[in-house]
């Protein structure tokens, strides 16, 4: 167990350092660079840019020198925990992100939750109850959620949560609140507003997960143990949960290393829909201005959590069955 | 609009005399209010000259408007020197020995606001202002809402009035004399003197490292600086062989052209003032490479992105960006008062909170806003309408000042030797427009309410004249067909589209950079009108850097973009949008980069017509009349339409404006415009005030201008 784990860590570097190489030049793919946005911006106000001053400039972001050499200045910087220097907002990307990445967890651990309450009980009652109404009515509500445009429904939701209940449209919390302390106060109105995308995030995510948990449990079910234990006299609902949904559960947990980015990536067109005080409609701003080190350093975070994720996600399962920790020890 | 001048000072060009230019404030006490008003009736009086056209724009009309100033001075001065009254936002802060008692924070002569001559009622102190921005970058709007400038429009009239300064003095256009207000103070305590202009002038415009591009555009006149001298702590001057009317319009504008610097602040980080050791270590601290860089990012005063910076607009920045919520709190040091001596502005606090421009509307219409009119549209109008009653607010229309709300580029600089050709024929651009039912895009896309025609100046401008809008914008397709067929475009395809003389079909790519499906909305409308004549329009939305640069290259045959910027112009406003002054300019760019270069890139007009649109633009500058500045602007505006170098679409489309039903002093109808008028700036939103809910504004004054145009 330790040897798979020192190996997969170690796989991990090379894995790292290929995505901040092609990460890199993704970024530097689209034609001109930070300081064209910024003189068309110049421009636009009415400044006279002159040729002196970009070059003045370009030397001063460090702009003009190769590509591998901006490269190497800041996979050096990221080694050392600098991430860089944000153009657009004149501050080191730290400073810039702050609060964001914790808002951003917060998110997505509540979308991942969402999903996984509402799926399971539905997932198995569809598969206790194959070709029922009931079945088909709930799967027919999965796939609603899962056939509505996210940002119509999420502002269907704003709307009717202001509507209804005076919550403030868009954000995570009351514009009140932003920049402010955590208090009481403030996790309640972060409450208030987290439903409404955790529920539009989630509920395209949800019909997938039914479905999944639908199938496996009833290749499950029909398993001879399941027969045995069920003329033994076990209990029904022990006879259900602990072995044949334990069974079914080995997909989920390979999952959540896919998981993670699509949540990720998922809410951030959410997040732009709804101004979401995360991630994501910053990397998009910063995709967009090609503030290059901001935007590098979102993407490699994303990487890094898919990586870790997916190393997470081979520990549970191992974790969890048996027959892989085993099978694993034999192999060998 | 129609007003009898625009900018305060026609009386004093061309003559030999100077005018003082006083504000349209009385000063702190009768006294000096008797001591001031003598000279200058003297002075007035020597004006009253006849001289040039009379009439309403005449002279006379000019001096009228100063002396009803004058009789407003002697009511409106507040009761004793010393009656101002202590905000109670800041009481604590007096009793507390942190802040001066106010009769030490205002200047001597403090600007004393006529609020009754603006329609405006005296107020009360209080409240939080929130309003909903797009972005981290809009924390500038608060300079441009705040509005305190050396010189400032006043609304209707567009008269130039001194607001920071207490008098200017201005001598055919060329020497400029700025008196400033004794005692006045930054937002942090400093005295703001005429060290802060000069600190500008020497130590930052002209230093290679801060400014390696020398003085700002405004500030040269063909290439010459302009003579600051220092007179004393109060009086500065700047002074020019040539005229330079473009002056003091840039100090009045929404983004302003500041001709001065905290020096107290920013020397902290000037190398000509600084120990090398020390500052070395502020710019290791702020991240930055050089001591330059780190003075630029302090030195924002357009920004606004620096808490730290002192300013002397009405409220002040306390947030550090980035955020999703910015504050801006009073500046104890402001400068005006109202009638009974209390300190503006009313409202402690303005927020602004950051939001996706795209929910900004519904966020409106659930009265999270105050005071609303940036990213909302005309299309938001009946869902705005329809939420008032539930939020508390209500719906103004302004007017807009655009030249054309929509308006075609066909791009004179294309790259393409076959397609340059027809654009610059003005045949075609001819046919194009007369190709185009702007009565059918008005009725489709704005309920009819919109203004078709050319982009060119406004009815609101007296600059204005029948047919400037109609000339070569009817809908005409008989013709347009006829003049297409007499240029040579006579071959066709299967579809009907004509073919260009080598052949390839007639189809023009339009991009646009709209952020919303509106003007690809338009753009439907247009391809089918053009599709009668056989031309085939493609649209193309691009992202709006790449959209640019590509106007610049010529790469692009025609783009869609906003009209004119300022199509309410007087003889007295630069006609600088009607010649190839700017590579904005979107139908002639390398033209207008050659001019922006000095010539060292881009090309040089080279159709006769531009030409003359040059040359005239040149001479209005140097145009030592008011008569004659108005000859110049109207044979500009006639070759404009005559040629057609932009085909104005719709004009006149209206800008809704919520107003919380508290929030007092906001007109009912006004103009919403960039320059001149800095959106809500030239009304004044330090007069703005919440107190009990107003009772509704009837309808039919709340549409006033909407019917006024039908």
């Amino acid at each position: 167990m330790f040897d798979y784990l020192v190996r997969r860590l170690l796989v991990m570097i090379p894995t790292l350092v290929a995505i901040s190489i092609i990460t890199f030049i993704i970024i530097q793919l689209p034609p001109g660079d930070y300081l064209s946005t910024l003189i068309a911006e110049m421009e636009s106000q009415g400044e006279n840019v002159d040729l002196a001053k970009i070059a003045a400039l370009r030397a001063q972001y460090g702009l003009d020198q190769p590509m591998w050499q901006q490269y190497l200045l800041w996979a050096g910087g990221l080694l050392r925990g600098d991430f860089g220097y944000s153009f657009e907002y004149q501050l080191p990307v730290a400073d810039v992100v702050g609060d964001r990445v914790l808002l951003t967890c917060v998110l997505n651990f509540g979308t991942i939750l969402f999903i996984y309450l509402v799926s399971f009980p539905i997932g198995i009652y569809s598969a206790t109850h194959q070709y029922s109404w009931g079945d088909y009515g709930l799967t027919l509500v999965g796939f609603i959620g899962l056939a509505t445009p996210n940002f119509l429904l999420a502002l269907v939701l704003l709307y009717f949560a202001n509507v209804w209940f005076g919550t403030s449209i868009g954000g995570l919390m009351d514009p009140s609140y932003i920049d402010q302390p955590w208090t009481w106060g403030k996790v309640v109105s972060v409450l208030e507003h987290l439903w409404v995308p955790v529920v539009v995030i989630g509920t395209s995510g949800t019909a997938a997960m039914i479905r999944r948990l639908r199938a496996n449990l009833l290749d499950e079910l029909q398993k001879q143990y399941v027969i045995t234990a069920r003329a033994k006299g076990l209990p029904p609902l022990r006879a259900l949960l602990k072995y044949p949904l334990r069974m079914a559960l080995n997909p989920f947990i390979a999952d959540i290393g896919n998981m993670l980015p699509q949540v990720v990536s998922g809410s951030a067109v959410v997040a732009m829909v709804l101004s979401l005080p995360t991630t994501g409609p910053m990397l998009i701003g910063a995709l967009q201005s090609q503030d290059m080190y901001l935007a590098g350093s979102f993407l490699m975070f994303l990487a890094v959590l898919t990586v870790v994720g997916m190393l997470l996600s081979d520990m549970a399962l191992a974790w969890l069955d048996p027959r892989i920790r085993l099978g694993g020890g034999t192999a060998r | 609009m129609t007003g009898a001048s625009t900018l305060g000072i026609p009386v004093s060009r061309g003559g030999g005399w100077v005018p003082a230019l006083r504000d349209d404030v009385a000063p702190a006490g009768m006294t000096t209010g008797e001591k001031i008003a003598r000279p200058l009736l003297t002075s007035l009086r020597t004006a009253a000259r006849p001289r040039g056209r009379s009439g309403t724009h005449g002279v006379t009309g000019v001096v009228t408007a100063f002396l009803a100033a004058l009789l407003w001075f002697a009511p409106a001065a507040p009761a004793a020197a010393t009656g101002y009254v202590e905000p109670p936002a800041l009481a604590e802060d007096v009793a507390a020995g942190r802040l001066p008692p106010i009769a030490e924070r205002l200047p001597r002569e403090p600007a004393v606001v006529d609020l009754a001559a603006a329609g405006q009622e005296p107020g009360q102190y209080g409240g939080v202002l929130p309003m909903i921005m797009g972005r981290d970058k809009d924390t500038r709007q608060m300079v441009v809402y705040g509005y305190a400038r050396l010189v400032g429009y006043r609304p209707k009239t567009f008269e130039l009035v001194p607001d920071i300064l207490k008098a200017v003095e201005v001598e055919d256009d060329r020497v400029f004399t700025f008196t400033l207000r004794e005692g006045h103070r930054w937002s942090d305590g400093a005295p703001f003197t005429t060290e802060d202009f000069r600190y500008f002038w020497e130590d930052v415009a002209n230093d290679e490292h801060l400014s390696p591009t020398g003085p700002p555009s405004e500030l040269m006149v063909d290439g010459e600086k302009p003579k600051v001298e220092i007179l004393s702590p109060t009086v500065v001057r700047y002074s020019w062989s040539r005229p330079n009317p473009e002056f003091l319009p840039a100090l009045a504008g929404a983004r302003p052209l500041y001709l001065y610097r905290p020096a107290h602040y920013l020397k902290k980080v000037h190398a000509r003032y600084c120990e090398p050791a020390e500052l070395e270590k502020l710019v290791k601290d702020g991240h930055q490479r050089n001591w330059a860089a780190l003075h630029n990012k302090l030195d924002n005063m357009y920004k606004f992105d620096n808490p730290a910076l002192p300013t002397l607009q009405p409220w002040m920045v306390v947030t550090e960006p980035p955020s999703d919520r910015f504050v801006y709190r009073r500046n104890p040091y402001y400068h005006r008062v109202d009638p009974e001596g209390r300190q503006l502005p009313y409202i402690d606090e303005v927020d602004f909170q950051i939001a996706a421009p795209g929910l900004i509307p519904a966020k409106t219409g659930a009265g999270e806003s105050a005071l609303q009119a940036r990213y909302l549209s005309f299309d938001d109008y009946t869902f705005l309408r329809q939420s008032e009653t539930r939020s508390g607010y209500e719906t103004y229309l302004w007017r807009t000042a655009y030249g054309a709300h929509l308006a075609l580029y066909p791009n004179l600089n294309a790259e393409d030797p076959v397609w340059r050709e027809l654009m610059r024929d003005t045949r075609f651009r001819h046919a194009l427009s007369l190709a185009i039912n702007r009565h059918e895009i008005n009725e489709v896309n704005y309920f009819g309410l919109a203004l078709d025609g050319n982009d060119t100046v406004l009815p609101g401008s007296p600059l204005y004249r029948d047919g400037l809008r109609e000339r070569w914008a009817t809908y005409d397709p008989a013709k347009a067909d006829a003049l297409l067929d007499e240029i040579g475009l006579t071959g066709r395809d299967g579809r009907g589209v004509r073919l260009l003389p080598d052949g390839r079909p007639a189809e023009i790519v339009v991009e646009t950079a709209g952020e919303s499906s509106e003007q690809t909305d338009v753009l439907e409308l247009v391809h089918d009108s053009w599709m009668a004549v056989g031309i085939k329009l493609y649209s193309r939305p691009i992202q709006r850097t790449v959209f640019r640069n590509r106007v610049f290259a010529g790469k692009t045959l025609m783009s869609i973009s906003k009209g004119l910027e300022n199509g309410l112009p007087t003889a007295d406003t630069s006609p600088q949008e009607f010649a190839p002054t700017d590579q904005n300019q979107y139908m002639w760019p390398k033209w207008g980069q050659y001019y922006q270069t000095g010539g060292k890139a881009g090309a040089p007009p080279d159709l006769p017509e531009a030409q003359r649109l040059m040359e005239l633009y040149r001479s209005w500058r140097h145009a030592g009349s008011r008569d004659e500045r108005t000859r110049i602007w109207g044979e500009m505006l006639g070759i404009w339409s005559e040629q057609t170098y932009t085909i104005g679409l719709v004009a006149g489309v209206l800008q809704p404006v919520v107003v919380d039903l508290e929030l007092h002093n906001v007109p009912v109808q006004g103009v919403y415009a960039w320059d001149p008028g800095a959106h809500f700036g030239i009304y004044r939103p330090d007069t703005f005030f919440f107190g009990p809910a107003r009772p509704r504004t009837p309808e039919s004054v709340l549409t006033a201008a909407v019917r006024s145009r039908r």
